[in-house]
C-alpha cells in the first residue's frame, strides 16, 4: 500500500535517527576511550592548569579586550561622527581610515605596534598600551560603521523636537541623539565585544612575561609542557565562558529593542506633506 | 498691542523645484487662537514648522515677538525657547522619563536649576492632568497621553506661542478629546496658538480666527463662523462639503 507525503516523511525521520544511533554505537565499541581521554581530556593535566588558567589567563584576557573595546569605542565615535560631519575632508579621513583597517588583518596590526613602531620610531610601548592600541584601532574601524548606523536610525522627530526646545545642534547630539543610538546599537556592539574577545589572542606574537599569558598563550604554554590536546580544550572552554554569555546577551538585547525601538508613530509629519 | 505675536509677510518655500508656499502674510495677535485649515499637500504644516524656522523659508519675512526669525545672524536657539511646538508624532524623547522629558531642555537650555525645573515640570504635569505619570517612560503611555506630556513638555519652557502640528491625527478616535481638552484649556488661559487641525469642530468653537490654505496660498481667512460657517470661496466650500460629511456625494458624482 502506497505511504501517504506524512507518512513518507514520518519514515524518512525516523530512518535518520535509526542511522545516528547505529553509527554512535560503531563508535562507542570501536573506540579506544583510554586513549581519547589521555589526549583530549587529561584530568591531571587540566587539574595542573588551575587555578592560573582564570586567575592569569582569562583575567588578561578579559583586562585585555575591555582596554581595546574602550579605546575602540571612543575612536570609533570620533570616525563615525566625522562619517556624518557637513566637512567633506573629515569624512574622506574616517572612510579611508575605516576601510584600511577594515581590511588588513588584526595581526598585521599587532606586529606593527609590537615591532614596527619600535624599530621606525624608537618608541616602546608596554603590553596594556600595545593591546590597547592594536585591538581599539582595528575594532574602531568596524564599530565606527555600526555607530553611523545608530545614529542615523534615531527617529528625525527626535532632533526637530530637540531642537525646537531651544538645543543647539551639538547639545541635540549629546543629550538626545548618541543616548538613543547606543540604546540602538547594543546588539551589535555587543558582537563586536565577542569578535575582540577573541582577537586579544593576537598579543601572543609579542614575547609575554609568565604574569601576562592571557588564555591562548597560556593553552599554548602548557601544550608544550604536555602533551595532550587536553590545555587547548581547557582554554577554549574558557573562551565560552566569557562569548556565551555575551551572545546570549546580545540576542536578549535585540529582542528587548528590536519591538519598540521607536516609540511614536514615525511614518509622517517631514517635509511636504499636509 | 502694536506688536504682533507672530507676523509672516511674503513668506516663500520651496522644496527643490517644488513650490510649497507661494507668497503667505499672516498677522496674529498676542492671545489670539489662529487653527488652519486645508487639504493635505496645500503647505498649512510647512507654514507651521517655518515659523519656528524647522523649514528654512525660501523668501519673505517672519517676526516672532519682535525677533526677526528669518535674519540670517539671529539667535535661532534663543529664540525656540519661546516658542513651543507640538508635532503630530508627539516626539517625546524614548530615552527619557515624562519628568526627564519635562527638565531636559529646562536645565540645559534655560540653566534652570534642578528644583526649579522640577517643580515647572511638575506644574505644567498637573495642567495637561498626567500627574500621576511623573515616574512613566514614553512607551508606557497611550498616544493621548503622550501628547499630553509633549504639551507640557512644550508648556515648561514658558513659550509666547504654541504651534500645534495636527496634534491630533495620530491618536485614536477616543483620545482625541482629551488632547483637545488640554488645547481648549490652554486657549481660554490666553495662550498665543497656531493650530494646524483637521478638527473642525475644535476651530470653530475655540479659534479667533481660521485660515484656509490651498495650493501654497491662504485663499480664505476670517472668524471662526465665517470661513467655517459661511465660506465665501469655491475651494473652502467644497473642502469643507468633504471633511464635514465625508460620506457626502457631490453634483459630480464619486
Amino acid at each position: 500500500m502506497a505511504l501517504s507525503k506524512r507518512q513518507r516523511a514520518k519514515a524518512f525521520r525516523a530512518g535518520q535517527y535509526a542511522l545516528l544511533v547505529v553509527v554512535a554505537a560503531v563508535l562507542a565499541v570501536v573506540a579506544d576511550w583510554g586513549e581519547i581521554q589521555r589526549s583530549f581530556f587529561n584530568l591531571e593535566i587540566a587539574a595542573e592548569m588551575f587555578p592560573n588558567a582564570i586567575t592569569v589567563a582569562l583575567k588578561n584576557t578579559l583586562v585585555y579586550t575591555a582596554l581595546g573595546f574602550a579605546f575602540g569605542l571612543a575612536l570609533g565615535l570620533v570616525l563615525a561622527l566625522m562619517k556624518l560631519s557637513p566637512v567633506a575632508p573629515y569624512r574622506w579621513l574616517a572612510t579611508i581610515y575605516i576601510e584600511f583597517f577594515r581590511g588588513v588583518p588584526a595581526l598585521l596590526v599587532f606586529i606593527a605596534l609590537s615591532f614596527g613602531v619600535p624599530l621606525a620610531f624608537g618608541l616602546q610601548f608596554d603590553i596594556y598600551s600595545t593591546v590597547m592600541l592594536a585591538l581599539g584601532i582595528v575594532g574602531a574601524a568596524y564599530m565606527a560603521e555600526t555607530i553611523r548606523a545608530g545614529i542615523q536610525a534615531v527617529p528625525k522627530g527626535q532632533i526637530e523636537a530637540a531642537r525646537s526646545l531651544g538645543m543647539s545642534q551639538g547639545r541635540t547630539l549629546l543629550t538626545v541623539v548618541i543616548p538613543q543610538a547606543f540604546r540602538i546599537i547594543l546588539p551589535p556592539l555587543t558582537n563586536e565585544l565577542i569578535l575582540l574577545t577573541k582577537d586579544s589572542s593576537l598579543i601572543y606574537i609579542i614575547g609575554l612575561a609568565r604574569d601576562q599569558y592571557e588564555l591562548t598563550k597560556f593553552g599554548r604554554e602548557t601544550l608544550s609542557r604536555s602533551p595532550s590536546l587536553t590545555p587547548i580544550l581547557v582554554v577554549g572552554l574558557c573562551y565560552l565562558l566569557i562569548t556565551l554569555p555575551l551572545g546570549h546577551l546580545s540576542r536578549y538585547l535585540e529582542r528587548r529593542t528590536g519591538g519598540k525601538k521607536i516609540s511614536t508613530p514615525e511614518s509622517t509629519g517631514l517635509g511636504v506633506s499636509a | 498691542m502694536s506688536e504682533a505675536a507672530v507676523e509672516i509677510t511674503g513668506l516663500k518655500k520651496s522644496f527643490g523645484s517644488l513650490d510649497v508656499l507661494k507668497g503667505i502674510d499672516v498677522r496674529v495677535e498676542r492671545g489670539d487662537v489662529v487653527c488652519i485649515i486645508g487639504p493635505s499637500g496645500s503647505g498649512k504644516s510647512t507654514l507651521l514648522r517655518c515659523v519656528n524656522l524647522l523649514e528654512e523659508p525660501t523668501g519673505g519675512k517672519i517676526v516672532v515677538n519682535g525677533t526677526e526669525l528669518t535674519d540670517p545672524d539671529v539667535d535661532i536657539d534663543a529664540a525656540r525657547t519661546r516658542i513651543g511646538m507640538v508635532f503630530q508624532s508627539f516626539n517625546l524623547f524614548s530615552h527619557l522619563s515624562v519628568l526627564n522629558n519635562l527638565m531636559v531642555a529646562q536645565r540645559k537650555v534655560l540653566k534652570r536649576d534642578a528644583k526649579q525645573a522640577q517643580e515647572v515640570a511638575l506644574r505644567n504635569l498637573e495642567r495637561v492632568g498626567l500627574s500621576d505619570k511623573v515616574n512613566a517612560m514614553p512607551n508606557q503611555l497611550s498616544g493621548g497621553q503622550q501628547q499630553r506630556v509633549a504639551i507640557a513638555r512644550a508648556l515648561s519652557m514658558d513659550p509666547d506661542v504654541m504651534l500645534f502640528d495636527e496634534p491630533t491625527s495620530a491618536l485614536d478616535p477616543e483620545l482625541v478629546g482629551d488632547v483637545l481638552g488640554v488645547m481648549r484649556q490652554l486657549a481660554d488661559e490666553g495662550m498665543t496658538m497656531l493650530v494646524v487641525t483637521h478638527e473642525m469642530q475644535f476651530a470653530r468653537e475655540v479659534a479667533d480666527r481660521v485660515l484656509f490654505m490651498d495650493g501654497g496660498y491662504v485663499v480664505e481667512e476670517g472668524p471662526a463662523e465665517q470661513v467655517i460657517g459661511a465660506p465665501q470661496h469655491e475651494r473652502t466650500q467644497s473642502f469643507l462639503a468633504r471633511v464635514l460629511d465625508p460620506t457626502h456625494q457631490g453634483p459630480t458624482g464619486a
